[in-house]
């Protein structure tokens, strides 16, 4: 993409997103402040300017016509203005620029009108003006009145009897160039040093706008006396910016000028204000060390994504050396010197690089807000929504996928969870409800919990919905609360009746389980009926690099991320338990857990299939957990995670696989993944 | 040793005119940028606020400076005021958009020299600075 298209995107849509924090803010407190306000004018002023150049001009127009109503409540500060609906002006209208926006982003043309938007926003500012009583147009300031209608220039001290030329010029400014009136006050300034007396039309360039009409229609027409000579002032003429025409004429004699009023004593009058100065601005002083060095730079995300491939690469190729079989039973201690010298530093640069990625959540979880409030709006519901740990940091990619599940789990709560202000009053609770979102770090995995004070989850509803979708593969009764809630997350499970606009018609669960499951996390749900429900997502902090468990299964290598593995042990003949069904249970500290057989599902041929000869790798599936049946531990590292090949996508019978990983010894092993191997059971 | 301008054919050594740029927007930098280094002028820096710009400009005295009109913290009228101060010769360009007009008369009125007008064309940009400051 083009830079200039690039920088115009970022910088529009991070305007947008503060336009629509401080938008919500002030709808909160009914009020907009001075600094919101100021705030918002820029914002809008910012995003006209750049997309007029962009030549986005619906954009322009729109962005245009807020600024007007922001300017009005500046200058005027109307203490009437209706907070709701102008927010709901300026969030409409941030929409429709964020799509427009996107549509540059996809590199088609941002081409819808606005035309109705702006209608809505001339509107409004009409009505809060008529209701401030102030229907009429911008007033010139006062201290522009008073200007001085002509001046005599610089050469009014020499001698009168001198002979002076008399002028007549007409200047004609180019089409389109816009404020014709401060363009020719400019002309006035830059004869100021050359003429001794000077009277022009129209006269009042500076106070009435309106001037730019006549200026446009019949030119800026000026006479004047002078001792310089026609070439010269024509030089000084010719200089003049967007100069479309110009009439230069010397003439006879003053009584040839068409107007040239009576002459009245006129002083010129000081235009600078004359400010004493003030010795606070010492400039070296001033130098703040952050106006002296650039402390922040930002980096187009494909270069960072390009660094940590190869960042990736280096940790594979660091592996195969220090790993290299030909090494094996080698006596080396200074090579194993220098290795681990190696490993620490591509470590460091590791951790450095993975630094950079990392983006705090408070962007997303601002976005969250958006989406209380248009809710709560439309579903006649009270909200409040507490945000905790926003500065919690997670890789960028990480971000981008978990951000829809996100917002749809929120919608889920205030739609289903929360319940309107009477039945909350009913219930004994504040009518005002809760959703709070928490993010917090454990370990390598970010924790973020949606948290409500709704109804609950129906058990006996989702049973219900269970037993008609034919779910329930054991004993109702064996069924844990944990296994119950987890139904929701069944593809095309939905207990709601009726279907709503927001949380749309149940293939909402189990999409946001199969993508958070794609980056690697889970999703957990608990609720209490009556007091709400908290839904956990377990999230890893980068996608790219992950700390793994390799075991052996006969000849092929398998890994296990280290994030789900809760412990790993070689079992003894009483814990092994066989049910009638044929399924093979391991009992741990008093609780049963079914047993996967690794060999058996991917069909290896290997020695160890006695339960007592190999090993069991406990991990956790969200739901519950699950026993991992392999040869022996390989060890632990650092793996590189790779896609699986699209032509082994392809086969069908693939659970459980989420990629693949390069071992030092070259070999590729397959990233396995807890939750789809569980559900093969 | 004194090397005569001559010696290098005169026109390479005519000095490239200095300009600071300030603007909050970094797109609209970007943009000035662009066409004032694509004609040969040299950017000396960049400013994103009132103050800075009043450091940045003592630091480099560039030759003129552009100056966006609505910024945060210090405005273009305030930093206008502040620079003609320090520098009574300071050539600034005022940077504003349609609907400005009232800023601009006042900016002129403060002692800067000229007004860009958002949307500027590549063209006209130059024009003006021609005009203004010469090539």
């Amino acid at each position: 993409m083009e830079p200039m298209l690039e920088m115009f995107i970022f910088e529009t849509n991070q305007n947008l997103e503060q336009l629509e924090q401080i938008t919500i803010h002030s709808e909160k407190n009914e009020t907009f402040s001075s600094d919101e306000i100021n705030d918002i004018f820029r914002i809008m002023h910012t995003i006209k300017g750049s997309s007029a150049m962009m030549l986005v001009n619906e954009v322009a127009t729109l962005a245009h016509s807020i600024e007007d109503i922001f300017f009005y409540m500046r200058e005027k500060k109307p203490d009437n203005v209706e907070c709701s609906a102008l927010t709901d002006i300026i969030l409409e209208s941030a929409d429709f620029i964020k799509e427009e926006i996107s549509k540059l982003e996809s590199g088609s043309e941002a081409n819808a009108s606005a035309s109705t938007l702006i209608e809505m926003t001339k509107t409004f500012l009409k009505e809060l003006k008529s209701s401030n009583g102030d229907e009429s147009q911008e007033k010139i300031p006062k201290e522009l009145k008073k200007k001085q209608q002509y001046y005599i220039g610089a050469e009014k001290m020499a001698t009168v009897t001198d002979n002076l030329n008399v002028f007549h010029a007409v200047i004609q400014y180019q089409e389109d160039c816009e404020m014709e009136n401060i363009r020719a006050y400019t002309v006035l300034n830059s004869l100021e040093d050359a003429v001794k007396e000077i009277h022009y039309l129209p006269e009042a360039i500076l106070e009435d706008d309106d001037t730019v009409g006549e200026i446009r229609n019949s030119g800026f027409k000026m006479w004047f006396t002078t001792t310089k000579s026609y070439e010269e002032i024509d030089k000084i003429l010719q200089n003049t910016i967007f100069l479309k025409k110009l009439e230069l004429k010397q003439l006879a004699s003053l009584e040839e000028c068409g107007y040239w009023p009576v002459k009245k004593e006129i002083v010129k009058e000081v235009i600078l204000e004359e400010v004493p100065i003030k010795p606070i601005l010492a400039p070296k002083k001033v130098e703040s060390p952050e106006a002296a060095h650039q402390t922040m730079i930002s980096v187009n995300v494909t270069k960072l994504d390009v660094l940590m491939d190869l960042v990736g690469e280096l940790v594979i190729a660091e592996a195969m050396v220090t790993q290299n079989p030909e090494l094996a039973g080698l006596e080396l201690n200074s090579f194993h010197k220098a290795a681990r010298q190696l490993k620490k530093i591509s470590n460091e640069l590791q951790d450095g690089v993975m630094s950079i990625r990392m983006v705090p959540l408070s962007g997303t979880f601002q976005k969250m807000n958006r989406i209380v409030r248009d809710m709560s709006k439309k579903l006649d519901k009270q909200v409040e929504l507490v945000l905790i740990g926003e500065d919690t940091e997670v890789d960028k990619n990480v971000i981008e996928h978990i951000s829809d599940p996100l917002m749809h789990l929120l919608r889920n709560s205030i739609d289903h969870g929360i319940e309107v202000p009477d039945e909350r009053i009913e219930a004994g609770k504040n009518p005002i409800g809760k959703v709070t979102l928490e993010a917090k770090n454990a370990g390598n995995e970010v924790i973020i919990n949606i948290v409500d004070d709704g109804k609950g989850l129906n058990k006996e509803k989702l049973l219900q919905r269970a037993r008609e979708n034919n779910l329930i593969h054991k004993n109702e009764a064996d069924l844990t609360d944990k296994e119950i809630y987890s139904f929701i997350f069944a593809p095309g499970f939905s207990t709601k009746e009726k279907v709503t606009e927001f949380s749309g018609r149940g293939v909402g669960m189990d999409v946001v389980m199969k993508n958070i499951n794609a980056v690697g996390g889970n999703v957990i749900v608990n609720s209490e009926a009556g007091k709400g429900s908290i839904i956990t997502l377990k999230i890893p902090l980068t996608l790219a690099i992950i700390a793994g468990m390799t075991v052996k299964v006969g000849k092929a290598s398998y890994t296990i991320p280290i994030v789900s593995i809760r412990e790993s042990f070689r079992p003894i003949e009483q814990n092994i338990i066989i049910d009638p069904d044929g399924c093979e249970m391991i009992m741990v500290r008093g609780e049963c857990y079914p047993i996967i057989r690794l060999h058996k599902i991917y069909n290896i041929a290997t020695d160890v299939t006695k339960f007592t000869e190999g090993i069991i790798i406990m991990v956790e599936t969200g739901k519950n957990k699950v026993g991992i049946f392999a040869d022996h531990l390989v060890g632990q590292q650092q793996i590189v995670v790779k896609p699986v090949p699209v032509y082994i996508k392809n086969i069908s019978n693939i659970t459980g696989i989420t990629g693949c990983t390069l071992l030092g010894d070259g070999s590729i092993s397959l990233i396995l993944d807890a939750v789809g191997l569980a559900s093969r059971i | 040793m004194k090397v005569d301008a001559a010696d290098y054919g005169g026109s390479l050594m005519k000095e490239m005119k200095r300009v600071l740029i300030v603007d909050d927007a970094a797109f609209v930098r970007m943009a000035i940028r662009t066409i004032l280094e694509k004609n040969g002028y040299e950017v000396v820096g960049e400013a994103n606020d009132g103050n800075v710009a009043v450091s940045k400009y003592m630091e480099h005295k560039p030759d003129f400076m552009t100056l966006d009109i609505t910024m945060p913290n210090m405005d273009g009228i305030e930093t206008l005021k502040a620079i003609r101060k320090l520098d009574p010769s300071a050539v600034v360009i005022m940077v504003s958009a349609l609907g400005q007009e009232r800023y601009i008369k006042d900016a002129i009125l403060n002692g800067a020299k000229y007004f860009l007008v958002k949307p500027f064309k590549e063209e006209n940009v130059i024009e003006t600075l021609r005009k203004i400051v010469g090539a």
